[in-house]
């Protein structure tokens, strides 16, 4: 197939947009609004988790040693740990670390001199990023861990990190299943609008079709407005997103700061915005094929 | 060459409108229809461009058998053919040159083949300053040189007109068919559907006529 061809009716797709441009700025505006709370509701879920991850030092695990483990068993533990899926960091407090940490903590100096000896049981302080892995997996590790030679017992309270997850992820479904349906609206939006188109030149296309315009060569401008428009919208659709997150920065970081920790919210990154380009222009195409399909063919049976 | 053998037309749900038609133009011929209203002219040139189906019979074009040719094929073949209008189908928001243009367009020319060939064709039927007009400025006998133009612009073939004089004065008719035996002379065949009596006579070309479907051919006026 001819470039030049394409070109010409790339040229004749855009010379129809831009006669007509309140129509195409309209519908390109649904579509970017339609495509914006999706993607929106993504960044926000992909803020949410950024936010917990800063929180990972929650997911903190201590593996108390016994008493008698040797420097060997101390050794190897550590390496294991700090090979292992999810770790952030692997402290090391030992007994005398131990009891200063209690002293300082509790106060109760008084008491442990009464004991005479130092109680307290060397241990591992392991930081773990709650996300890496699914809540069983990381049960698994722990309990694996609690397995070691030398480890007395494995603490942790990892319940808070699966029904996260599980928040996590039903949101995700939520937001695909939103997703979906607003694909498909936006699907029917732009098949409205190139139904319009067709009716407009229902002459233009009887009498290419009677000078023996083959149905690709009919088709082709019609297809090339609904992916003009959907690219468009898709980057209307970015810079909705973008506006929103600036707008919301200010007050998000004077809400982290009142918590007491230092939050930056995150818009889409240049490869996600890509995407939603593509992806919306996409849209447009399947929407004006969608016509085209329907509205078009019986000029030719 | 055109070659209708023994073909047969009827619209859904009417009584056979062309009935064992056999017709027979040979290549660079040129030939006139004629009929009653209402005779079926103009099914049969649409028979011709493949826009009605053939009910029953055979119907070949230049070596192809359009009775039966595959809807894919169709566009190609149209393109071998030029057609004029009564009601010229002219697109009245373009301009004359791109009403003449879309027909190389539609065959994938580029920009520069289109320019010149659109030229040489408004020359042809006396438009050439007239390219940048719009349709509903011209005249009608203007308008219909604008649909010869268009019909003629890529050298059919075959050249096939529906009552492209009907409703022009007799001095515009005889330049209107003056064009098609310019054309005809050129080596194209050519028919033309015409209930335009002076012309006929005139012409002094072969005549088919059409009666309530039936042909009568002009082997058999001889006769
Ligand atoms: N699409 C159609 N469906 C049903 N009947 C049709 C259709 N097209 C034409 N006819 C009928 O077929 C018959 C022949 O029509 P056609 O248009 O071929 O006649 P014609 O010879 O061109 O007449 P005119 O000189 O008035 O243009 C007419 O009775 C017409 O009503
Ligand atoms: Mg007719």
């Amino acid at each position: 197939m001819n470039l030049h061809i394409r070109l010409e009716a790339a040229k004749n797709a855009l010379n129809t947009l831009i006669k007509q441009p309140v129509a195409t700025l309209m519908t390109v505006l649904a579509l970017a609004i339609v495509l914006a709370l999706p993607v929106g509701l993504f960044a926000a879920l992909n803020n949410l988790q950024q936010l917990l991850g800063h929180w990972r030092d929650q997911a903190q695990i201590s593996l108390f040693l016994h008493q008698g483990a040797s420097a060997a068993e101390v050794q190897n533990l550590q390496a294991l740990l700090e090979r292992s899926t999810g770790v952030v960091s692997v402290r090391y407090v030992g007994k005398e670390a131990a009891l200063t940490e209690f002293e300082h903590h509790a106060g109760m100096t008084a008491a442990i001199q009464t004991l005479g000896e130092n109680p307290l049981p060397a241990s591992f302080v392991v930081e773990l990023n709650p996300l890496a892995q699914s809540p069983s997996a990381l049960q698994t590790l722990v309990a694996s861990w609690g397995q070691q030679p030398g480890v007395a017992s494995a603490q942790s309270d990892l319940r808070w990190v699966a029904r996260l997850q599980a928040i996590l992820a039903l949101g995700k479904r939520a937001v695909w299943i939103l997703a979906g349906l607003l694909a498909v609206g936006a699907i029917l939006v732009m098949g409205n609008t190139i139904r319009l188109h067709i009716s407009q030149r229902r002459d233009e296309i009887d009498v290419a079709s009677l000078v023996g315009a083959t149905r690709a060569f009919i088709r082709r401008p019609f297809l090339y407005q609904g992916l003009f428009q959907g690219a468009v919208a898709g980057m209307i659709a970015w810079i909705i997103v973008a506006i929103t997150v600036t707008v919301l920065q200010g007050p998000v970081e004077r809400l982290a700061e009142l918590y007491g920790t230092r939050f930056h919210l995150l818009g889409l990154n240049s490869g996600q915005g890509l995407i939603l380009v593509a992806a919306s222009a996409l849209l447009g195409w399947l929407g004006s094929r969608l016509a085209v399909g329907r509205h078009l063919d019986h000029t030719f049976s | 060459m055109i070659e209708f053998i023994n073909v047969t037309k009827h619209y859904p749900g009417r009584h056979h409108v062309l009935r064992e038609v056999n017709l027979h133009l040979h290549k660079g011929e040129m030939a006139l229809l004629t009929g009653p209203s209402g005779a079926g002219k103009s099914t049969l040139l649409k028979l011709l461009l493949r826009l009605e189906d053939v009910s029953r019979g055979t119907l070949m074009v230049n070596g192809i058998d359009v009775s039966t040719l595959g809807r894919r094929h169709i566009p190609a073949y149209r393109r071998r053919i030029g057609v004029v209008f009564q009601d010229h189908k002219l697109l009245m928001d373009r301009d004359v040159f791109s009403n003449v243009a879309l027909t190389l367009q539609v065959g994938g020319l580029t920009g520069r083949q289109i320019q010149s060939r659109v030229r040489a064709a408004l020359e042809k039927v006396g438009l050439g300053d007239r390219a940048q007009d719009l349709p509903a400025v011209l005249s009608g006998g203007e308008q219909q040189r604008v649909g010869i133009a268009r019909a003629i612009v890529h050298t059919p073939e075959i050249l096939l007109a529906d009552e492209p004089t009907g409703n022009l004065d007799n001095s515009l008719s005889t330049e209107i068919l003056d064009l098609f035996r310019d054309f005809h002379h050129h080596g194209a065949t050519v028919l033309v559907a015409t209930h335009d009596q002076s012309q006929v006579n005139r012409l002094g070309l072969p005549v088919f006529h059409l009666e309530q479907g039936r042909l009568h051919t002009p082997e058999e006026d001889k006769a």
